[in-house]
């Protein structure tokens, strides 16, 4: 029986009525983890019971926002909660065994908030691909759409590319035009 | 009257292999409380997923713990790969299994060792070691290395087993089981090694589960929450697996355990040599993970289960990678295992859940 894991949106609001219910109905508390998000903090609760684990996940916690501690219940999880702490600055209350921002000792606060100059550069190199990706969708998108519009006869393409060619040399025109007839010939044939 | 002292215990200590604090508050030489402290060697690997992409950081990962590298590397690519929906081939998963097993069998060997050497017992902490010698020795034959291996990778394993290869594992696990059973006769029967397990830092069933315990610490106290019975990869082939359980929840149920697991990870390796299908051991990804897309996965390491998640924001770079190590769990239980035992038994007791600080911290 492979694990069947699953993620669950929830809200601050949620959490100790998630928590009262999973200790009630026999799960274990597996960890928390929290992502730096451009929104805010996403805490991650895991709970897991049999072949099903449970990931609970509240979006856009600020420094405002009073988490409630879940360690009554499940106290393995104030390794995590002070973790959450001291790395993110989650307000977490109530933590059973509570090292009040000391459980780790570090260099800086928050350093897991630090949004470093590599990840920023590489975020925004994301969007713009993302976004000249999108544009040349749109405008290969448009340019079908017209193609399909009005469709240049043979005649009009012709007089359009021997202005294109006027001011070529002779020779090299020559070339270009026997190209541009083999090309007609070929799209002549396809149509057919 | 008794009179309450705090001791201070670790993070340097003779008996403890890794950085450890515990403020042990005693009356006279009974412990009453045992407060953990750790933080004293954060890393921040997790920060580093910003500026190593996911094929560069199963380097990292398999840096968190040195006992586990292996593991670690296995649990990370299998994240990696549920997040990019890739499926590696079978003879991969294989490969992954028999040496995360291997690892398994040195790392227990390399704690009874240890747990010898705290009780007292200092040549049969020489005889572990020496054996686990030859269990590197077989690392060092398969992947080249002897603490860090650098053998997964995201889509299957770096490197085949050969037939000359697999024959030799088998030999040197051969080999190993009769060594191995008289040194498991002077853990299990030894009245002046039981004399000092039997007993000690006791955990029911119902503390061990409302405290989360895992890994062999949990099961010890007859809770299974071994990652392996899901069958994951090819432990889904093995023929018929069993947790070892026991019911008496002490110090020596916890040697008890991880000694008969040894056992069981040679067989599971045996059988897995046995039946190892042909084929690709990796296939080539490409590209980055959806953005957004987020995955978490389960490892049974040596210590217990282990948790990876992993969630992308579309670049290579990962958006958050996790891993939640096994010791941080057992911490509660150790907690609850100390109050109330006598001051010569910390350093068993601490042993005894097999912590592993760095993986903690990483």
């Amino acid at each position: 029986m492979p694990l069947q894991t699953k993620f669950i949106d929830y809200t601050i609001d949620d959490i100790t009525r998630v928590k009262e219910e999973k200790l009630a109905d026999g799960w274990r508390a597996v960890q928390i983890l929290c992502t730096n998000c451009d929104d805010g903090l996403e805490i991650v609760y895991t709970y897991t019971k049999g072949d099903v684990m449970e990931n609970y996940i509240v979006h856009g916690v600020t420094k405002d926002d009073v988490i409630p501690s879940i360690s009554d219940a499940f106290i393995g999880m104030f390794v995590f909660e002070n973790e959450a702490h001291d790395l993110f600055g989650a307000n977490i209350q109530g933590i059973a065994i509570d090292f009040g921002g000391k459980f780790y000792d570090l260099a800086m606060p928050e350093p897991m908030t630090v949004i470093s100059a590599e990840k920023q550069a590489a975020k925004e190199k994301a969007a713009k691909v993302a976004a000249a990706k999108a544009a040349a969708e749109a405008k290969r998108a448009a340019a079908t759409d017209a193609a399909k519009d009005e469709k240049p006869s043979i005649e009009e393409q012709r007089a359009a590319f021997e202005a294109k060619i006027a001011n070529l040399d002779p020779e090299k025109a020559a070339k270009m035009r026997a190209a541009f007839e083999a090309k007609l010939a070929k799209l002549a044939k396809e149509g057919e | 009257m008794a009179k309450s002292t705090i001791i201070p215990f670790g993070p340097q200590h003779p008996v403890l292999p890794e950085p450890l604090h515990l403020d042990l508050v005693v009356d006279d030489e009974r412990v009453v409380e045992a407060v953990p402290q750790i933080g004293f060697i954060h890393r921040g690997l997790e920060k580093l997923t910003e500026t190593r992409d996911y094929n560069q950081f199963i380097y990292v990962a398999e840096r968190i713990c040195g006992i586990c590298a292996f593991g670690h590397s296995m649990g990370y690519a299998e994240t990696i790969e549920k997040l990019m929906e890739v499926q590696i081939p079978e003879r991969a998963e294989y490969i992954r299994v028999i040496l995360h097993e291997l690892s398994r069998v040195h790392s227990h060997i390399l704690w009874m060792g240890l747990a010898a050497d705290a009780f007292g017992y200092e040549s049969l902490f020489m005889h572990c070691w020496r054996l686990r010698e030859r269990v590197l020795d077989v690392f060092e034959m398969t992947t080249g290395g002897r603490v860090i291996f650098s053998d997964v990778c995201v889509g299957g394993v770096n490197r085949d087993l050969t037939p000359e290869m697999q024959k030799k594992m088998l030999d040197v696990l051969n080999g190993l089981k009769d060594e191995y059973a008289t040194l498991c006769n002077a853990f299990l029967n030894d009245s002046s090694v039981k004399s000092r397990l039997v007993g000690v830092g006791y955990i029911s069933q119902e503390s061990a589960f409302a405290q989360g315990m895992v890994g062999p610490f949990a099961r010890a106290s007859n809770v299974n929450n071994d990652v392996r019975c899901y069958g994951n990869g090819a432990y889904g082939k093995l023929s018929d697996f069993q947790p070892i359980l026991d019911t008496d929840g002490d110090c020596y149920a916890r040697v008890k355990v991880r000694a008969l697991e040894v056992l069981q990870s040679i067989d599971i390796i045996e059988e897995l040599l046995r039946t190892i299908p042909d084929g690709e051991i990796a296939i080539k990804v490409k590209g980055s993970p959806k953005p957004g897309a987020q995955a978490s996965n389960t490892l049974e390491q040596p210590r217990g289960e282990c948790y990876y998640y992993a969630k992308s924001n579309g670049t290579k770079y990962l958006e958050r990678m996790r891993m939640r190590t096994p010791t941080s769990m057992n911490l509660a239980g150790m907690t609850t295992a100390l109050a109330g035992c006598e001051l010569a038994d910390v350093n068993m007791i601490v042993l005894t859940i097999d912590p592993c600080i760095s993986c903690t911290e990483r």
